[in-house]
C-alpha cells in the first residue's frame, strides 16, 4: 500500500515517563504470585487448604518414616518369643504408684494356667513395678538386616516385660510386630504400583495420541493380558520363585509382575481420554508451533487428566495393603515368619482372638487408618490437580 | 451253637416285652398298620447290647434329636463313620466281634465263613440275605461290564481272589489259597469294604436285571452319561447320598443333596436292641447343618450342637470352656489317635542326590530328632497336656514299649552336634553348616498350610535347628500338589501327622510302618515300588527298609497271634532305630463338646477315624437324650 501524494505523516509523541502496566487495575502482592505461580505451586496452595488431606500427608508420613527405624522403635525384637508370657494381655501404663507420680512403668505380671479351663491367667501384681528404660539396650538385632546392635528406645525393665499391646500364642510382643510389619504392609504396594502407573501412561498415551497400528497393536495386547485370570497365576508365581529367596523377595517379585500386568486398566483410560483431548484446539496449536509429540504429550495433555491418574494411584496403594490381607488369608500372599498387618490380622482369624484374646486385633487399627488417610490424601490431591476448578 | 442257644432263647424272654417299647416316632406308622411291629422288624436274633453300669452307661429311653455341624455336604459320610454298623465291628477294646453277622468262622485267615441273622431287613424292608452278597460280588466287582479296574487290593491274597460261594440263603464263603489277614479289619473298617449291597433295590439300575427302556430313561433322569455311573451313583452307601438307597445303619438318610440341613432318621429294621428289648437307637433323628469349618467353633460355643468334635481344635477349648454353663453343654478332653500328632518326614527317595546321601545316614536322622525341644513345644503349644515322643504307637497300644517312645526323643543338642560333626558336616563361618558338595544346609520343609499348629510346631523346631547349624525355610502347597510333590521325589522333608491308627493291636495291618504305599512321605518311591509289585517306583535299595518289607511279607502269612505280635515288635523297633519319621509330641487332645442332655457319650475317648470311627466303636446307638422334647 502507498501513501496519497498530498499526505503528511501524523504527528507522534514517544514519552519518557515509565510504563506502568497496572496503570489501569492495580494487582497486589498476592494476585502477583497466584499469576505468575507455577503449576505445583498452585496444587500445593490448593492441597494445603484441605485440612483431612494435609493431616493425612502429615500422618502417613511419620509413618513411612518409622519404618526407616523399626527396630529401635520397637521395644523387642520381631521374633523373640517369650513362653512365659503366652496370650499376656496388654500392660497399662501407668504414672502414678499409691497417688505419688513416677517415671512410666508397668505392673509386672503374676501367671497362672487355670487347670479348669487351660485358661492362661495373668493378674498384674502392683509389687512388681517394672520402670520403662528409655534409650536403652534392650534385645539384639540386625538394622536393616545387616549392623548387629541392642539399642532401643524404650525396653523394659531387667527382667521385666513390656507388652503394651499384649502377646500373642507364642508369646511375641504384639506392638512390636504391628511396628515391623509397618515396613512390609506400607512398602509392599508401591512397587507394583509404580510400574503399572508408568507402563499405563505410557503405553496409554502412545496409543492415544498417536493411533494408528500401535494403537491396534496395544489393545489387541491389552484384551490378551487382561483375559489371563489372576488367582492361578499367583499360584503359578508362588510355585515357581525360588524358595530360599527371602519371602519378602518372593512377595516383591509377585507384586511387580502383578504391576507388569495390571496396567492394561489405566492404560485404557489413559488413551480414551487422550484420544479425547488431542482434537482440542490447544494441541492443535502446539502442534502448529512445532512443539514435539513428547512435548505436547507430557506439557499440554498429561496436566489435562492428571487429578485422575493422582486419584488412580492413591487409591491403588491401599488397595494393594487390602489386597495383601486378601491374598494372605488365601495363602498366596504373605506368610508367617514375614510379619506384615495382613499376616497379623489372619492369625487372629478365628473365634478365640474375638472371645479370649482381643488384643490380637490391633493390626485392624493401622490399617484402617492407613486406608483412610490414603483416600483423603488423594482426594485432596485429586482437588489441588484439577485444573477445571 | 450253645452261644446261639442262649441267645435264642434270651431272644424269647424279652420278644413279648420289645413289642411293648414301640418308639415315639414309628408308634403312629405302626397303630396304623404302615408299619410292622418291631418284634416281626427286628431279625429273629437281635444282637443284644449291654448297656447298664457294667459298661459305666445306662439304659436309655427312644427318642429325641441329635444336632451335629458339619462344614461340608460330603460329611454326611460321618454318620455312616459314626454309626458304625459292620458286617463284624470292633469294640471300644479294639476286640473284633460279629455285628451285622450273626457269626463267623476264620479257618487260619484262609476260609472265612460268614451267617447272617435269619430275619434281617434292610431299611425298606425287604430281607437281608446272601443274594446282596452274590451280587455285590459277581454283578458289581467282578462283572468286566462295570469296569472297575480290577478288585481293590485287599481281595487280593498272594496276589490271587477268592473263591466266592453262597452255601445257603443266610450263608457265604469267601475261600483264599494263602493267608488274607486283611479280610476281616477291612469290613470292620471305619469305611468298610464292601461285599455286600441293597440288590433287590439296586437291580433297578443294572443292566443284567433291568429293563432297557427303563434304565435308558434313569439315566437320562439323572444326567449320567451310561449305565454303570448310574449304578455307582444309586449305590453309594459309606456316604449316603441316595435317600432311597436301604441300608443297615442305625440311621437313614432322609434329605437329597443339595442342602444345608441333612436329616437321618431312625432305621426301623435295626438289628440291635439292648438288654431290655428296646430297639436301638434310642435317638430318633440326627440333624446335620452345614456351617463353614471356622465358624463351627463359636456355633459350637454357643450351644448349636449337641454332640460335635469334627472342627474343634484343642486351641478352642478354653474359648468353649466359657460357654458351659450358659448353654448347658460340657467339654470332655478326647485322646487323638494318632501315632503322633505332628511328625517330620525326611524324604529318602528325593531327587537331590546330596541331601539324600545325608537323610539316609540314620546318625544324621537321629541327630535332627535329638536337637528338637519337645518339652518347649508342648509346654507352649498344648500347656504341657500332651506327650513327647518319637513317632511311634501310643501308649494306649498293647504294642507300645517305653523304648519305643523315649527313642531319640529327648533333647540333647550337644549329642545332636556332635553326631553331625561326626558325620562330617562343617560349619562355615557364619554357623550354618555345609552339604559335602559345599552348598548350605538350607532344608525346605514342606507343609499343605492346612494346620496353624503344623506351622507354630515348624517355627519352634526352625529355631532349634538353627543351634545345629541347619536352616529350614517352609514351603506351603495345597494338599494335592503335596502329595504330587513328595511322590515325585521333589521335595526334603515334609511335615504331617503320625501313623493313622495309633493304637493297634498285633492283628492289625502293620503297613504304615513299612513302605507299602506311594503316599509314605518317607519312602514315596519305595511304597510305590511295593504296592505296584515292582512295575513303578524304585527298587528299595537300603537295608533296613528291606527289612521292613520281609518282615511285612512274614506278618501277611503269620498264622498265630503271638508270631504276629514278635513281627510287630520287630518292625517298631527297626522304625526307633532308624528314626524314618521324626515324631515330636503324641497323646494330643481334642475338645468334645456333648450336651448335658446327651447320655452315654464317654468322658474320655480316642478321638480317631480309623479304626475307632470317632463315636462307632463308642456305640452311638446307645446315646440317648435325657429330656427329648426340650431341643436344647
Amino acid at each position: 500500500m502507498t501513501l496519497p501524494q498530498n499526505a503528511t505523516s501524523l504527528p507522534h509523541t514517544v514519552t519518557d515517563a515509565p510504563f506502568d502496566p497496572e496503570a489501569i487495575y492495580h494487582y497486589t502482592d498476592a494476585q502477583k504470585a497466584l499469576f505468575e505461580a507455577s503449576q505445583l505451586r498452585l496444587m500445593w496452595w490448593k492441597f494445603r487448604r484441605h485440612k483431612p488431606a494435609l493431616v493425612s500427608a502429615i500422618f502417613l508420613g511419620l509413618l513411612y518414616m518409622s519404618i526407616l527405624v523399626s527396630e529401635v522403635l520397637a521395644p523387642y525384637n520381631l521374633h523373640s518369643r517369650h513362653s512365659d508370657s503366652i496370650y499376656a494381655p496388654p500392660q497399662s501404663l501407668h504414672l502414678f504408684h499409691n497417688g505419688e507420680l513416677r517415671a512410666p512403668f508397668v505392673y509386672g505380671y503374676d501367671f497362672k494356667l487355670n487347670m479348669e479351663n487351660l485358661k492362661r491367667e495373668y493378674v498384674p501384681n502392683t509389687e512388681k513395678i517394672q520402670t520403662i528404660r528409655w534409650f536403652c539396650s534392650g534385645d539384639d538385632y540386625d538394622f536393616w538386616g545387616v549392623i548387629p546392635a541392642t539399642f532401643h528406645i524404650a525396653c523394659p525393665a531387667e527382667g521385666g516385660s513390656l507388652f503394651l499391646l499384649g502377646t500373642d500364642r507364642l508369646g511375641r510382643d504384639v506392638l512390636s510386630r504391628i511396628i515391623y510389619g509397618a515396613r512390609i504392609s506400607l512398602t509392599i504396594g508401591l512397587l507394583g504400583v509404580g510400574v503399572s502407573l508408568v507402563l499405563g501412561i505410557v503405553i496409554g498415551g502412545m496409543a492415544g495420541y498417536y493411533g494408528g497400528l500401535f494403537d491396534v497393536i496395544s489393545q489387541r495386547l491389552i484384551e490378551v493380558i487382561q483375559s489371563i485370570p489372576s488367582i492361578p497365576l499367583w499360584l503359578a508365581l508362588a510355585a515357581i520363585l525360588p524358595i530360599t529367596w527371602s519371602p519378602i523377595f518372593v512377595y516383591f517379585g509377585i507384586t511387580v509382575i502383578l504391576g507388569l500386568l495390571d496396567w492394561t486398566g489405566l492404560a485404557r483410560t489413559v488413551r480414551s481420554k487422550l484420544l479425547a483431548l488431542r482434537e482440542e484446539d490447544y494441541v492443535s496449536a502446539a502442534q502448529v508451533m512445532g512443539a514435539s509429540s513428547f512435548r505436547i504429550v507430557s506439557r499440554h495433555l498429561i496436566p489435562g487428566f492428571a487429578s485422575h491418574l493422582i486419584a488412580t494411584a492413591t487409591i491403588a496403594i491401599p488397595t494393594m495393603i487390602l489386597g495383601e490381607t486378601t491374598l494372605s488369608f488365601l495363602g498366596l500372599g504373605l506368610r508367617a515368619p514375614i510379619t506384615s498387618w495382613g499376616v497379623l490380622l489372619t492369625e487372629a482369624q478365628n473365634i478365640n482372638a474375638v472371645a479370649l484374646y482381643p488384643w490380637l486385633l490391633w493390626p485392624v487399627l493401622p490399617v484402617i487408618l492407613v486406608v483412610l488417610a490414603y483416600n483423603f490424601l488423594g482426594d485432596g490431591l485429586r482437588d489441588a490437580a484439577d485444573p477445571y476448578k | 451253637m450253645r452261644y446261639f442257644a442262649a441267645l435264642t432263647i434270651l431272644f424269647m424272654s424279652f420278644a413279648t416285652m420289645a413289642s411293648a417299647s414301640e418308639a415315639p416316632l414309628l408308634a403312629d406308622l405302626v397303630s396304623s398298620g404302615k408299619l410292622p411291629p418291631v418284634a416281626e422288624r427286628l431279625p429273629e436274633v437281635p444282637r443284644v447290647m449291654q448297656i447298664d453300669e457294667s459298661t459305666q452307661r445306662t439304659p436309655g429311653k427312644q427318642g429325641g434329636t441329635i444336632r451335629m455341624l458339619m462344614a461340608d455336604p460330603k460329611d454326611i459320610r460321618m454318620v455312616t463313620v459314626y454309626g458304625y454298623a459292620r458286617l463284624v465291628g470292633y469294640n471300644s477294646s479294639l476286640e473284633l466281634q460279629p455285628d451285622i453277622l450273626l457269626s463267623y468262622e476264620n479257618d487260619r485267615y484262609r476260609v472265612f465263613t460268614l451267617h447272617l441273622r435269619p430275619g434281617h431287613k434292610w431299611s425298606d424292608g425287604s430281607p437281608f440275605t446272601a443274594e446282596d452278597f452274590r451280587f455285590q460280588w459277581e454283578d458289581i466287582l467282578t462283572d468286566p461290564d462295570m469296569d472297575r479296574g480290577g478288585l481293590d487290593a485287599v481281595f487280593l491274597a498272594g496276589g490271587k481272589p477268592p473263591k466266592f460261594e453262597v452255601i445257603d440263603p443266610l450263608t457265604v464263603r469267601y475261600t483264599w489259597e494263602t493267608p488274607n489277614p486283611l479280610f476281616l479289619p477291612a469290613l470292620a473298617g471305619t469305611r468298610p469294604l464292601d461285599i455286600y449291597s441293597a440288590s433287590a433295590y439296586l437291580k433297578q439300575f443294572h443292566a443284567k436285571y433291568a429293563d432297557p427302556d427303563k434304565l435308558a430313561a434313569e439315566v437320562a433322569k439323572e444326567k449320567v452319561k451310561d449305565w454303570q455311573s448310574l449304578q455307582i451313583r444309586m449305590a453309594r452307601s459309606y456316604r449316603p447320598e441316595n435317600p432311597d438307597l436301604p441300608t443297615l445303619q442305625p440311621w437313614v438318610n432322609l434329605t437329597a443333596p443339595p442342602s444345608n440341613r441333612f436329616v437321618f432318621q431312625r432305621n426301623p429294621y435295626y438289628h440291635r436292641v439292648d438288654q431290655n428289648g428296646v430297639q436301638l437307637p434310642y435317638v430318633d433323628e440326627l440333624v446335620m447343618n452345614i456351617a463353614e469349618s471356622s465358624i463351627i467353633p463359636a456355633k459350637t460355643g454357643s450351644g448349636e450342637s449337641d454332640l460335635q468334635e469334627r472342627y474343634l481344635s484343642f486351641t478352642d477349648y478354653t474359648f468353649l470352656k466359657e460357654g458351659e454353663d450358659r448353654n448347658n453343654y460340657k467339654v470332655r478332653l478326647w485322646t487323638v489317635g494318632r501315632g503322633s500328632a505332628v511328625a517330620l518326614f525326611p524324604n529318602l527317595n528325593t531327587t537331590d542326590a546330596t541331601w539324600k546321601e545325608v537323610f539316609r545316614d540314620p546318625r544324621f536322622r537321629r541327630a535332627i530328632s535329638l536337637g528338637i525341644d519337645r518339652s518347649q513345644i508342648n509346654q507352649v503349644l498344648f500347656s504341657g497336656l500332651a506327650k513327647e515322643s518319637a513317632s511311634t504307637v501310643l501308649p494306649g497300644s498293647p504294642l507300645y514299649r517305653d523304648e519305643l517312645g523315649a527313642a531319640y526323643s529327648q533333647y540333647d543338642p550337644d549329642a545332636a552336634n556332635a553326631l553331625l560333626d561326626e558325620i562330617g558336616l562343617k560349619r562355615s563361618p557364619n554357623g550354618t553348616r555345609l552339604l559335602p558338595d559345599g552348598r548350605p544346609m538350607d532344608l525346605i520343609v514342606e507343609s499343605t498350610g492346612e494346620s496353624s499348629m503344623e506351622a507354630d510346631v515348624l517355627e519352634l523346631v526352625t529355631s532349634d535347628w538353627k543351634d545345629l547349624g541347619i536352616k529350614v525355610f517352609t514351603r506351603t502347597s495345597q494338599r494335592d500338589i503335596f502329595r504330587s510333590r513328595v511322590a515325585a521325589g521333589s521335595t526334603l522333608m515334609s511335615v504331617w501327622a503320625g501313623v493313622d491308627n495309633g493304637a493297634p493291636t498285633a492283628d492289625f495291618s502293620p503297613q504304615e510302618f513299612v513302605p507299602t504305599d506311594p503316599y509314605q512321605l518317607q519312602w514315596p518311591m519305595w511304597g510305590t515300588y511295593v504296592s505296584t509289585h515292582g512295575t513303578a517306583g524304585e527298587k528299595i535299595d537300603y537295608p533296613p527298609a528291606e527289612k521292613l518289607v520281609d518282615l511285612y511279607q512274614d506278618w501277611l502269612l503269620a498264622e498265630t497271634d503271638a508270631d504276629k505280635r514278635k513281627i510287630w515288635g520287630e518292625i517298631l523297633d527297626i522304625n526307633a532305630q532308624e528314626v524314618f519319621s521324626i515324631g515330636i509330641v503324641t497323646a494330643t487332645l481334642v475338645p468334645v463338646v456333648i450336651s448335658n442332655n446327651l447320655m452315654n457319650v464317654p468322658v474320655e475317648g480316642i478321638s480317631s477315624f480309623d479304626p475307632y470311627g470317632y463315636f462307632g466303636v463308642y456305640e452311638m446307638d446307645s446315646f440317648w437324650m435325657k429330656n427329648a422334647a426340650g431341643g436344647n
